[in-house]
């Protein structure tokens, strides 16, 4: 337990550590939303008075890092000038558009990979696991970007698929017919997603299942007459768990983050395309939210992937 | 603490001299929940004679090469004074410590570990000549053949890397390198242990001849006692950081004072004993 | 050997592309940024060997495009006149590494017909001359961003490492929030965060120091791990016996522990760091037009009517397929290697 606690400290004090980093750097960069919010009519001079002294923007650093922790505290998580919100309700549906997209991918591609890569793992050297070590190696060569805009390119000329976006317009208020133009939408950013995080996930299957496989054990199973497939799930894919963990917390810890790219050109409405926006017209508050909401699932993941080598490894547990 | 009286070990033969040397351990970290320190060395007090052959012994853990880096100089102590030759070592000016470095050098014990691997053997006993800037070019080379000839190893074998070489011949090639800045006192930390009884013998014989031929003192650390029975003038027994015995070497074999001492060299005897008897068992 | 092999063939095609990019003026057939503008978005010039009368000829040859009247940026073949290929051809100037002026260039054809091996764009420019010249911003990003990564990494690593105690402690906890921070994010929101309207220099000099000094933790970590084991060996403390200095320590001893670290982050880096700059490039605060790169030249896809009916403007991402392979390749040879403990 002491060990988990230790763990919890040292995740929250390196959030507070990024939080102080975001805001150096943000002092350190030239430029401020309000050289540009005040070129913006609609906006009265009342309210940027009025956001510059909630917020402290003319105070010393130590007043705004403050200012900013108490409104993280209250819920608000600062406030947005593009789109005069508290970013917190800016960041709740996107995070949510970000994680249905991740979660999805996420989970296809390991239950894609830990069967593949266990299947590998068993016919290792052959030439099936050749060709897939192959094609998994050519696969990691094409960068997502690449990616993305060759399934869009293929989406647009086939018109399979909608192109772009997370919902089409009327596409009815039935739950059925919304749920599935929702997934006709996610098939482009989930596949590429799979598609690039696939052959990391495969390999190291493979590798930590042929690892396990070397175990006396397993020999002794093997003559014991205990089936091909039993021995692969039940014997060695546990054996081979605890690198697989930590990669499933890592996993977990770039379900924010990882999309961005594909968010951005397939236009899903997440959080990469708020970032970039809000970036571009220097929205401080909205870029450091993002930047520290991602950042708490990283911690979050690595957690997790400790608490699960806590529960799966008894010798973690001994420590 | 017994110590033989001043009568052979006045202070202005002393070549090495300490004064309540001692030096603690602490585990480093900003949060480290147990705040204990090890007692490396405690309040020791020593001395070392020109000209003479001391031995360090006791178990490990004891301090011995804890001693011996502070007395190399590759170690601070936390408290005391170390004298070489008269002049102070402790709290002196990086200046009079690099003056001093020559004097004093040191030979280890794992000599795969004690050499870099990557260079050739004549670099390695040429570096302390390039570093104190003694020799450059091709001189250093001239001079690390010389010193191999000196130590007992072909000059031809000057280029080869310190793996092609057998162990003694590794340990001669860190006598070498020891004696390259001519020092006046030469400590050796286990450097003969790991090495067969026949190279053993061979390896002292050049450190003897080495000594009468430049004059060094030397000071042994080592845990075998039969080995420094042999060779050394002076014995001193370490334990738990202090040294407990102190004296010519005759006189602690023969007639030790300090009840540690005598348990030491039981149960060495009780080893040799046993060894014996196996194989005097074995031979029948 | 089949590994052997492959890393063999994949050094040479990095050689190749590399060498390519460099001579990027010789190579390309005409300057990246004359426009043609009665030949927006054509397709690439098919190459041919047999005539309209029907033999064969053994150089190859091209029609000129010629536009379809009612049409929206179609072509087709002239087959008026034949345009054989032509090699070592005078044309427009260049300067080989910035400053030797040169007209020769590889390929090419005879006026005023111009051959498009990887078609046009919308202002008609010729994009296998863009191409390797965008490779020229976008790889030689890649590199030095890797240098900047790899130089921080080490001075850092090295001082931690060998200084330990606080200054150690201290670097590694820095190094955590960087290493905690998701990468791409945290680069895009600290260029887009900065100056966007900035010359082409600045644009390309920033963004090489803000790709490159967002990934130094990494290999600071590991080649802090590699100093703090070697600065115990005997071999060292020896040294230090002799009176040696720490700088001297590090230089001699130290250093050569470091240079496989190097070898394989500096083969892992460059091909994310060429990533980089295109994905920074296409969203658009990169570098800009006209300042052709692989990711603004990628960048044209994401209107619809190019990513519709103009297939070779995907070209540029043949390019990064090939670079990134190339230095995939060789990075898992290095690592394969060095872990079976044989070079």
């Amino acid at each position: 337990m002491k060990y988990l606690a230790r763990r919890f400290v040292h995740g929250f004090l390196l959030l507070i550590g990024v939080s102080l980093l975001c805001f150096v750097f943000s002092d350190l960069a030239p430029g401020g939303f309000f050289d540009e919010m005040k070129l913006n009519p609609q906006v009265s001079a009342e309210t940027i008075a009025g956001i510059r002294a909630q917020y402290g923007i003319d105070q010393p650093f130590p007043v705004r890092y403050l200012r900013w922790v108490q409104s993280v505290v209250r819920g608000e998580w600062g406030y947005s000038f593009a789109y005069n919100s508290p970013v917190r309700n800016l960041l709740g549906t996107r995070a949510r558009n970000t994680l249905i997209l991740a979660t999805v991918a996420t989970a296809l591609a390991w239950l894609i990979s830990v069967p593949l890569g266990v299947w590998l793992a068993s016919r290792a050297g052959k030439w099936g696991d050749r060709a897939c070590l192959a094609g998994t190696s050519l696969l990691t060569s094409v960068p997502e970007i690449v990616l993305v805009l060759a399934l869009l390119g293929f989406a647009v000329r086939t018109h399979w698929l909608p192109v772009g976006g997370m919902s089409s317009v009327g596409s009815g208020t039935v739950l059925r017919e919304k749920a599935v133009d929702l997934l006709l939408h996610l098939v482009i950013p989930t596949t590429v997603l799979v598609l690039a995080s696939l052959p990391i996930l495969v390999r190291h299957v493979r590798s930590s299942v042929i690892e396990a496989l070397k175990a006396p054990f397993i020999q002794a199973a093997r003559a014991h007459g205990i089936s091909q497939a039993r021995l692969l799930f039940h014997y060695a894919l546990p054996a081979a768990a605890k690198p697989l963990i930590s990669l499933f917390g890592l996993s977990v810890a770039g379900l924010l983050s990882g999309g961005l790219l594909v968010e951005v050109v397939t236009g899903w409405p997440g959080l990469g395309p708020l970032l970039l926006e809000s970036s571009m017209s220097k929205d401080i508050y909205v870029v450091v939210g993002i930047v520290m909401f991602s950042t708490l699932f990283m911690i979050f993941g690595n957690l997790l992937a400790d608490l699960l080598l806590f529960v799966a490894d008894p010798r973690v547990r001994a420590e | 603490m017994s110590t033989d009286t001043a009568a052979g070990l006045a202070r202005n033969s002393a070549l090495v001299s300490t004064r309540e040397l001692s030096k603690q351990y602490r585990p480093a970290g900003w949060f480290s929940r147990n705040s204990f320190a090890i007692d490396a060395l405690v309040d020791v007090n020593f001395e070392i004679p020109r000209g003479s052959v001391t031995a360090l012994i006791g178990e490990s853990g004891s301090g011995k090469s804890t001693l011996a880096r502070c007395l190399a100089m590759l170690e601070e102590p936390d408290q005391g004074e170390i004298y070489f030759d008269g002049q102070k070592i402790t709290g002196a000016t990086a200046r009079d410590m690099a003056l001093l470095r020559p004097r004093v050098q040191m030979v280890f014990q794992d000599s795969a570990g004690a050499l870099n691997p990557r260079f050739s053997a004549a670099e390695i006993i040429a570096e302390p000549l390039r570093i104190q800037k003694w020799e450059t070019g091709e001189k250093l080379r001239e001079r690390a053949c010389e010193l191999m000839k000196e130590v007992g190893l072909s000059p031809d074998w000057a280029d080869r890397r310190p793996l092609e070489f057998s162990g003694g011949q590794r340990q001669r090639l860190g006598i070498a390198r020891a004696i390259a800045l001519r020092p006046a006192f030469l400590i050796l930390d286990e450097s003969l242990s790991g090495l067969d009884l026949s190279t053993q013998a061979q390896i002292l014989n050049l450190l003897l001849d080495l000594q009468a031929a430049h004059s060094l003192t030397y000071l042994v650390i080592s845990h075998d006692i039969g080995l420094v029975g042999e060779v050394a003038d002076f014995i001193a027994v370490m334990y738990q950081g202090k040294i407990v015995e102190h004296g010519s070497a005759e006189r602690v074999l023969n007639n030790p004072r300090e009840v540690y001492t005598r348990q030491l060299l039981n149960s060495v005897r009780v080893v040799e004993t046993a060894f014996r008897a196996a194989h005097a068992g074995a031979g029948r | 050997m089949r590994k052997a092999r492959k890393v063999i063939f994949a050094m040479v095609l990095l050689a190749f592309l590399h060498l390519a990019i460099f001579f990027a003026g010789f190579v390309a057939p005409y300057d990246p940024a004359s426009q043609n503008r009665d030949f927006p978005f054509a397709p690439p010039s098919r190459i041919h060997f047999v005539g309209a009368r029907g033999h064969l000829h053994l150089r190859p040859f091209v029609y000129a495009w010629v536009a379809v009247p009612d049409g929206i940026n179609q072509y087709a073949e002239s087959r008026e006149r034949e345009y054989p290929v032509r090699f070592l051809v005078t044309g427009s100037r260049y300067l080989i590494a910035g400053f030797i002026p040169c007209r020769t260039h590889l390929l090419g054809t005879d006026e005023p017909t111009q051959m498009f091996i990887a078609g046009t764009d919308g202002y008609g420019r010729d994009q296998f001359s863009r191409i390797l010249y965008g490779g020229q911003i976008s790889v030689a990003a890649g590199l030095l961003a890797t240098a900047i990564s790899l130089a921080l990494g080490l001075v850092v690593g090295c001082i931690s490492g060998f200084y330990g105690k606080w200054i150690d402690a201290s670097a590694m906890r820095f190094a955590e929030l960087f290493l905690v921070l998701p990468w791409l994010y945290v680069l895009l929101a600290v260029r887009s965060f900065l100056p966007l309207h900035i010359s082409p220099t600045q644009a390309f000099f920033l963004l090489v120091a803000v790709i490159g000094t967002i990934g130094w933790a990494r290999p600071a970590r590991l080649i802090r791990g590699v100093v703090l084991s070697a600065r115990d060996r005997r071999y060292v403390i020896a040294s230090r016996g002799f009176g040696a200095s720490n700088f001297y320590l590090l230089r001699t001893h130290i250093l050569p522990h470091t240079y496989e670290i190097l070898l394989t982050q500096a083969a892992l880096l460059v091909p994310q760091y060429v990533i980089a700059e295109v994905t920074l490039s296409f969203f658009g605060v990169g570098l800009s037009e006209p300042v052709p790169s692989w990711g603004n030249l990628l960048a044209n896809l994401q209107q619809y009517s190019v990513l519709v009916s103009y297939w070779w403007m995907f070209a540029p991402a043949v390019a990064l397929v090939l670079i990134s392979l190339g230095y995939l390749t060789v990075a898992n040879a290095i690592h394969e290697s060095l872990q079976s403990g044989s070079i």
